[in-house]
């Protein structure tokens, strides 16, 4: 499993399409520049910039790495190489996904350190009213990255399914998209305004996608380390083990999934 | 204990429009340590999907197996076993060096033993210089040479080899066979499988015939190179010069042999007249 | 031929675009800016779109009114008459938007105050948003600080006015803005409450459309105090109230003529107070 988490790692480093992502990485040269177009709040915006741009990058790296990874081993035909080692599919799974997930940490950490550069450099610019807190920066990065990791796992978990990298790559995205709505289209649907708009059923398909959706929205710690809000820590508890539980859920179906796949 | 023992194999692939394919039917072979086996038979007779079962790339629908008496349902079977794949394909962002201590890894090889174990397999196969190049510049033959020395890498009992000459230059072929040849003196397992009937003849013991996702024949080389003696060629010089060619039935080549003697010519060569190994494997097949 | 059709092509564009280029980014310079704030898709679908990235939308859609507005002030010669407010309603609803995509957006709540009040004239539309800003902004005195301002000096609501401004005081630590309060809290002290708040925002303005917004209005009401104090100093003097500004200026209380930077001229009303006829708004001049 180690093995195959460094054999991983390494795949990614030399990708040409980590490359590609990493280059917009450049942005961060420009984001105390951007930032100083605020008007009452330089310090804050280059905090938003900072945490969106990490996000950005973090989200396609999650959908393209995650979702090619398995689909380019059975593709280019490694997979009979490699799943005909003395390996089992877990073992071969589960290293796949660790290799991403610890991948995903190595980029938000250097990514964040340049960030805190580019705050840092906005905030002696422009010292702000309210001083950034360090320490709220540090949970929204590492509440993103565990986001992410969790898109990885979706992203595994269809790519063991599917045989082209159309379902893994565009179902990620549309797990995304859709994870970031579905708290709000359950809170319409049970609202006394959509009582009479919304049918019985509608409301009950709607209940059953928001569970089985992964609820992202509660990674998203931006506002509060922006504007220095301290976060709730009984939330910041639910929701890492809402991440545990739900992307175990995901690599035991990829791995169960992944285990009858046979390689024609 | 066999090296390898397949019994009552059978797969049926799921096809299209609910129609399924049946492409083993119940294959059964035992292959004997120290013993090299040709698993011979055309293009899609079911030589890869056996092998392929074997690895545990695919699952049987039917039937069991076993490598060194363990079940290949389990990672461990294969851990005796050095494979190569038809066409292999590596990962290609890595260099030779790090695939083969990818590999060793694997195989639960470790420090010394596997940094040297390295070393000797990339020299023997003549990849020591480009060892630090990655697999995606390498030519095919290379690739099929990286593929050898995962093979050999952990110095298995076993060795699966399915088309291990396809697409090599002449070269490339005499060296595969030279290191069958020199498993086979070491006392190890080879089961390989061909298309290729020159290949069978020059390095196999014993010979396995599929086709349509059944076993035909299974016998050993001599056996079948034996069986298809048809007579003999004799050439016989006679004293003017002039030399005569005959062919013999085996019964009369005694005879002929000391007329000619007691006729005072000399005979300059008898040769046996058979039906090669790809007469045979064509009359199997049915063509 | 792939290459001639290559070079065709290539050519043909080169020069298609070269004649094109110049009239179209003409074209683009020349579009009214009010056609520039663009259309928005409503805060449902742009909270729906943005994801996980609200924030930086609200900020883009804060951006697009600040640039939209600059392109509105910086166009003008400097001492040249502004010539007209600019899509308000337009921007209103962009800076409404943010605010629901980031309810924390400061920028949002600042440029809201200027142009809602002193351009749109909408004064409680202002305070609803501020109120709403107060609930997130929890430990920022501006927002209680502008919505004061707006209670005491445009609805006259003083009692409202004193609860902001003691808000304001509390979050600031700054007794100031208590004594502002009632120093101020009459409709006399109107002119100085206005310059002191004007003061102060051009003082704190980084952007430079907005900074050159604030001082046109303060030198305005720079003037307007002016005039107050000839017109305080005539009645004190004379025991009547003067009937025009120009009397002033002949009787030599005003040293020289007021200049109404937005492009009316003052006149005095039947009580005595000071007002001009562009109604120190953009574009509502010349009559």
């Amino acid at each position: 499993m180690l093995n195959i988490m460094m054999v991983t790692l390494k795949g990614i480093f030399r990708d040409r399409v980590f490359q590609g992502i990493m280059a917009l990485a450049v942005l961060f040269l420009f984001i105390p520049s951007a930032a100083s177009l605020s008007m009452r709040q330089v310090t804050e915006l280059s905090v938003t910039l900072s945490l969106s741009l990490i996000s950005f990058i973090l989200l396609l790296l999650s959908v393209f790495l995650g979702g090619t990874s398995l689909w380019r081993d059975i593709e280019r035909r490694y997979s009979y190489s490699v799943l005909s080692l003395p390996l089992r599919r877990s073992s071969y799974v589960l290293g796949r996904f660790l290799g991403l997930a610890l991948f995903m940490l190595l980029t938000s950490t250097v990514l964040g350190l340049a960030s805190c550069a580019a705050i840092a450099v906005s905030s002696t610019l422009y010292p702000a009213e309210r001083p950034v807190v360090w320490g709220f920066l540090l949970l929204a990065l590492v509440y993103a990255t565990l986001k992410y990791v969790l898109l990885v796992a979706v992203a595994l978990l269809l790519s063991t399914v599917s045989t082209s990298f159309f379902l893994p790559i565009f179902g990620t995205i549309c797990t995304y998209l859709a994870s970031g709505i579905s708290q709000q289209v359950y809170e319409y649907v049970h609202s006394p305004a959509a009582a009479q708009a919304v049918s019985p059923m509608l409301k009950q398909a709607v209940t059953v996608a928001y569970y089985l959706i992964p609820n992202l929205a509660g990674f998203d710690l931006k506002l509060n380390a922006i504007y220095g809000v301290a976060p709730n820590p009984g939330g910041l508890a639910l929701t890492a083990a809402y991440f545990l539980t739900y992307t175990a859920i995901l690599l035991g179906a990829s791995i169960l999934v992944f285990n009858r796949r046979e390689m024609k | 204990m066999y090296a390898l023992e397949i019994r009552g194999l059978g797969k049926t692939f799921r096809g299209k429009k609910l129609r399924t394919v049946e492409a083993l039917k119940g294959i059964d072979l035992c292959v004997e340590q120290g013993e090299v086996l040709g698993f011979l038979g055309p293009n899609g007779a079911g030589k890869s999907t056996t092998i392929k079962c074997l690895m545990g790339l695919i699952r049987p629908t039917v039937g069991s197996a076993t490598i060194l008496g363990r079940d290949i349902a389990s990672a461990e079977a294969r851990t005796s076993v050095g494979y190569l794949p038809e066409n292999p394909a590596f990962y290609d962002y890595l260099s030779a060096e790090e695939y083969l201590l990818f590999v060793g890894r694997a195989f639960g090889m470790q420090g010394d033993l596997l940094s040297r174990r390295c070393e000797e397999v990339l020299k023997q196969l003549e990849l020591w210089e480009p060892r630090r190049r990655l697999i995606r510049t390498y030519s095919k033959g290379m690739v099929q040479r990286v593929g050898l020395a995962q093979v050999l890498l952990h110095d298995p009992e076993v060795y699966i080899l399915d088309e291990p000459m396809s697409g090599l230059d002449p070269i490339g072929r005499a060296l595969v066979k030279e290191i069958v040849l020199d498993l086979k003196r070491r006392g190890k397992c080879v089961f390989f499988s061909t298309h290729i009937t020159d290949d069978v003849e020059k390095v196999c013991d014993r010979v396995a015939v599929i086709n349509h996702g059944e076993l035909k024949v299974v016998d050993r080389v001599e056996n079948i190179l034996m069986r298809g003696t048809e007579g003999y060629a004799v050439s016989i010089a006679a004293a003017d010069g002039s030399v005569e060619e005959r062919v013999v039935a085996e019964a009369q080549l005694q005879g002929v042999i000391s007329d000619a003697v007691a006729a005072g010519r000399s005979i300059l060569k008898v040769e046996p007249r058979r039906k090669s190994m790809e007469a045979f494997f064509l009359d199997i097949v049915g063509h | 031929m792939s290459r001639h059709v290559a070079t065709i092509l290539l050519l043909a564009g080169l020069i298609g675009y070269g004649a094109v280029i110049v009239p179209f980014a003409g074209y683009m310079r020349a579009k009214p800016v009010e056609e520039k704030l663009g259309y928005v898709p409503s805060v449902k679908v742009l909270k729906s779109l943005s994801v996980d990235q609200k924030e930086v939308a609200g900020a883009a859609l804060v951006f697009k009114v600040l640039m939209y507005y600059g392109t509105l002030m910086g166009d003008l010669p400097k001492g040249a008459i502004v010539n007209g407010p600019g899509d308000l309603p337009g921007m209103s609803r962009l800076l409404h938007a943010a605010v629901q995509l980031d309810p924390y957006n400061m920028d949002a709540y600042y440029f809201a105050q200027g142009i809602l009040t002193w351009d749109a004239h909408q004064y409680q539309v202002a305070n609803n948003l501020l109120d709403y800003g107060m609930k997130y902004r929890t430990w920022d005195w501006f927002l209680p600080f502008f919505a004061g301002f707006n209670s005491a000096y445009f609805l006259k609501d003083y009692k409202k006015a004193a609860h902001y401004y003691d808000l304001a005081g509390d979050l600031s630590g700054e007794p100031l803005y208590k004594s502002l309060a009632s120093r101020y809290m009459q409709e006399s002290g109107e002119t100085d409450l206005a310059i002191a708040y004007l003061g102060g925002m051009v003082k704190t303005a980084k952007n430079e459309a907005v900074k050159k917004s604030y001082q046109l209005r303060l030198s305005a009401f720079q003037e307007v105090r002016r005039i107050e104090q000839a017109r305080d100093r005539f009645r004190a003097d004379k025991g009547s109230l003067p009937i025009s500004v120009e009397q002033l200026v002949q009787s030599g209380y005003l040293k020289s003529v007021p200049v109404d930077p937005y492009g009316g001229s003052f006149y005095l009303g039947p009580d005595g107070k000071v007002a001009t006829t562009s109604k120190f708004a953009l574009g509502v001049t010349k009559k």
